[in-house]
């Protein structure tokens, strides 16, 4: 058989540029969808409204809290109550930027137009959790300006200046992330939409519910209570100190993006 | 250009795909020609690095497909044209292709251009009628300007107009030398778009020729005869060489002689015909005769039926 050359554009470094353009594509898919501005208008909203609400029910019931519920208040981590919700709705954003091509069967069109199918994977966690941070994270901001104006009513208010509050604001965004993330790793191991999202309730829910069947040690290292940790600044016993929060909810991501991405290599798209 | 060499696909005991060796020329178009469920869309597959050959391999350009830099700049494909995400418009769709593989966003507007769809660039695509979705397909096969185009059959939903179109552009693609693969399953219009034909039976390559060359292989001209005295015809037309056949009908289909040469015969021996009438056999039925063996499903014939002449 005759082979015949043909002048190919001059190889590019690959990696370095396979990525970029990885990043570019998965951004733009990520952008065009108007469910994303959507979901990430209701995490803003529910989130904010979630910690209100609690705020709200706190500051009426501290009169008649005991001495230790009066300890263990965290005007903190009351105002960012919110944050489960904006997990839940960002962390399946993040799951349908995959079970939605793998529904439609669009994923074949992207793994032609980018084969690199770890390296595709990575690029969608990527750009998912870069998404997330900032609506996450400005969230925190106005759930908490929101809440310590209303606990101020009471005398009760934090301010940015006390230690670890703006730990807890930025640490709470970087755990949306991973969850995000996390997210991506389910819809790439479950593939179906309805699947996915009902893992994802476990993951980030279940972990307060369920866990509490778990001895208090285990129970920290959960998903949901580890997101919880992340925004806490006054801790009882059993919650993880905010970095190893996001080490645990790291590992998390870590775990089900890696299955995700074996799944996805050594599977006929 | 697109090299199979030996290229193999087994789910589980089923072989999809057996042994195909071929190689698709830049400069025309060729034809993919296959029943349903013949191997056709495996094989594509299998040349876009989407499924894993069992054995064997096949190259786009000179390379597997995984290590083909910014692909879409090389190899235009179009699989399934409904395999896209609804709640995106159609400019967007063709947007994050081109991001992906940085290609120059004024791209989009061309090969929306092209394909006739500007109009509804910035419709959501679930409201697109098949024909329009096979048009974006072909849209987003043509985007980074590649050197070999595929298509699975790109004429399904479409209507007279758009197939007349496809086959227009296929040939263009194919005249602007390029590669120009398109599988379908209708022979008819392979014959009218391809200049070459790949045929696929049961996952093997039967037929490997340019279509001309494959028609008057496959299609023998014949001559129906009816007389009043069939068998004194019949010795007739051995004598001067013909092949005779009974039809079940209780016609003559003569081969090796024209019509002409058959009246002749008939009345040089004073014999009183009934029907003559010169036959080609169509070429869907010579790509039926060539397929039957290795068709996997098909109709079969109707048990304990018996047709009355």
């Amino acid at each position: 058989m005759s082979v015949t050359t043909y002048p190919i554009t001059p190889a590019l470094p690959v990696r370095a540029t396979t990525i970029s353009r990885i990043l570019k594509g998965e951004w733009t898919k990520l952008r065009t969808l108007p469910s994303t501005w959507r979901t990430a208008a209701f995490a803003f909203i529910f989130s904010i409204g979630a910690g209100a609400v609690l705020v709200i029910s706190q500051a009426n019931g501290w009169a008649s809290m005991t001495p230790s519920q009066r300890a263990s208040f965290d005007a903190t981590s009351c105002s960012l109550f919110g944050i489960m919700i904006a997990a839940v709705l960002l962390g399946s954003l993040a799951l349908r930027s995959v079970t939605a091509e793998y529904a439609s069967g669009m994923i074949r069109s992207t793994f032609t137009a980018m084969p690199a199918r770890r390296l595709v994977l990575a690029g969608k966690a990527a750009v998912v959790a870069a998404f997330a941070f900032p609506v996450a994270l400005v969230s925190n901001f106005v759930a908490f300006e929101i809440g310590q104006r209303i606990f101020a009513g009471k005398h009760l208010q934090v301010t940015l200046g006390h230690p670890g509050v703006l730990g807890a604001i930025v640490f709470g965004a970087v755990a949306v992330s991973l969850i995000a993330v996390t997210g991506v790793g389910l819809g790439g191991v479950i593939r179906h939409t309805a699947g996915a999202t009902a893992a994802m309730a476990v993951v980030i829910v279940g972990g307060v519910t369920f866990g509490q069947l778990l001895p208090a040690g285990l129970r920290g290292y959960l998903p949901g209570t580890a997101l919880q940790a992340a925004v806490t600044v006054h801790r009882s016993p059993g919650i993880l100190a905010p970095g190893t929060a996001i080490v645990v909810l790291g590992v998390y991501a870590a775990i089900t993006l890696a299955a995700a991405s074996i799944r996805a290599a050594h599977r006929d798209a | 250009m697109i090299e199979a060499q030996l290229l193999t696909k087994r789910y589980g005991k089923t072989v999809a795909v057996n042994g195909a060796s071929f190689a698709v020329q830049p400069g025309r178009v060729t034809g993919f020609l296959g029943p349903n469920g013949a191997g056709k869309s495996t094989t594509m597959r299998m040349i876009l690095g989407l499924d894993t050959p069992s054995s064997g391999e096949v190259r786009v350009n000179g390379k597997p497909y995984a290590q083909l830099a910014d692909p879409l700049r090389s190899v235009g494909a179009l699989l399934d044209a409904k395999a896209v995400v609804g709640s995106r418009s159609a400019a967007n769709h063709l947007k994050w292709l081109a991001d992906s593989n940085a290609i120059d966003r004024r791209r989009v507007s061309e090969v929306l251009d092209i394909v006739g769809l500007s109009d509804v660039a910035g419709k959501r695509l679930s409201t697109f009628s098949l024909g329009m979705s096979q048009r974006l397909g072909i849209a987003a096969a043509l985007i980074g300007d590649p050197e070999t185009v595929m298509f699975d059959e790109p004429i399904n939903g479409l209507d007279p107009d758009g197939i007349l179109w496809i086959r227009n552009l296929m040939k263009s693609l194919a005249s602007e030398g390029r590669t120009v693969f398109l599988s379908s399953h209708l022979m008819s219009e392979m014959a009218q778009t391809a200049d070459h034909l790949l045929v696929i039976g049961r996952g093997r390559i039967i037929a490997d020729a340019s279509t001309d060359e494959f028609v008057n292989r496959n299609s023998v001209p014949g001559v129906r005869v009816r007389a009043v005295q069939q068998g004194e015809l019949a010795n007739a037309l051995t004598q001067r060489g013909a092949l005779v056949e009974m039809a079940p009908d209780g016609s003559m289909v003569v081969t090796g002689l024209d019509a002409a040469a058959v009246g002749g015969a008939a009345s040089a021996h004073g014999i009183t015909l009934i029907e003559l009438a010169p036959q080609v056999s169509s070429l869907e039925e010579a790509f039926f005769d060539l397929t039957r063996d290795e068709t996997d499903y098909r109709a079969g014939q109707l048990a304990g039926s018996t047709k009355g002449n």
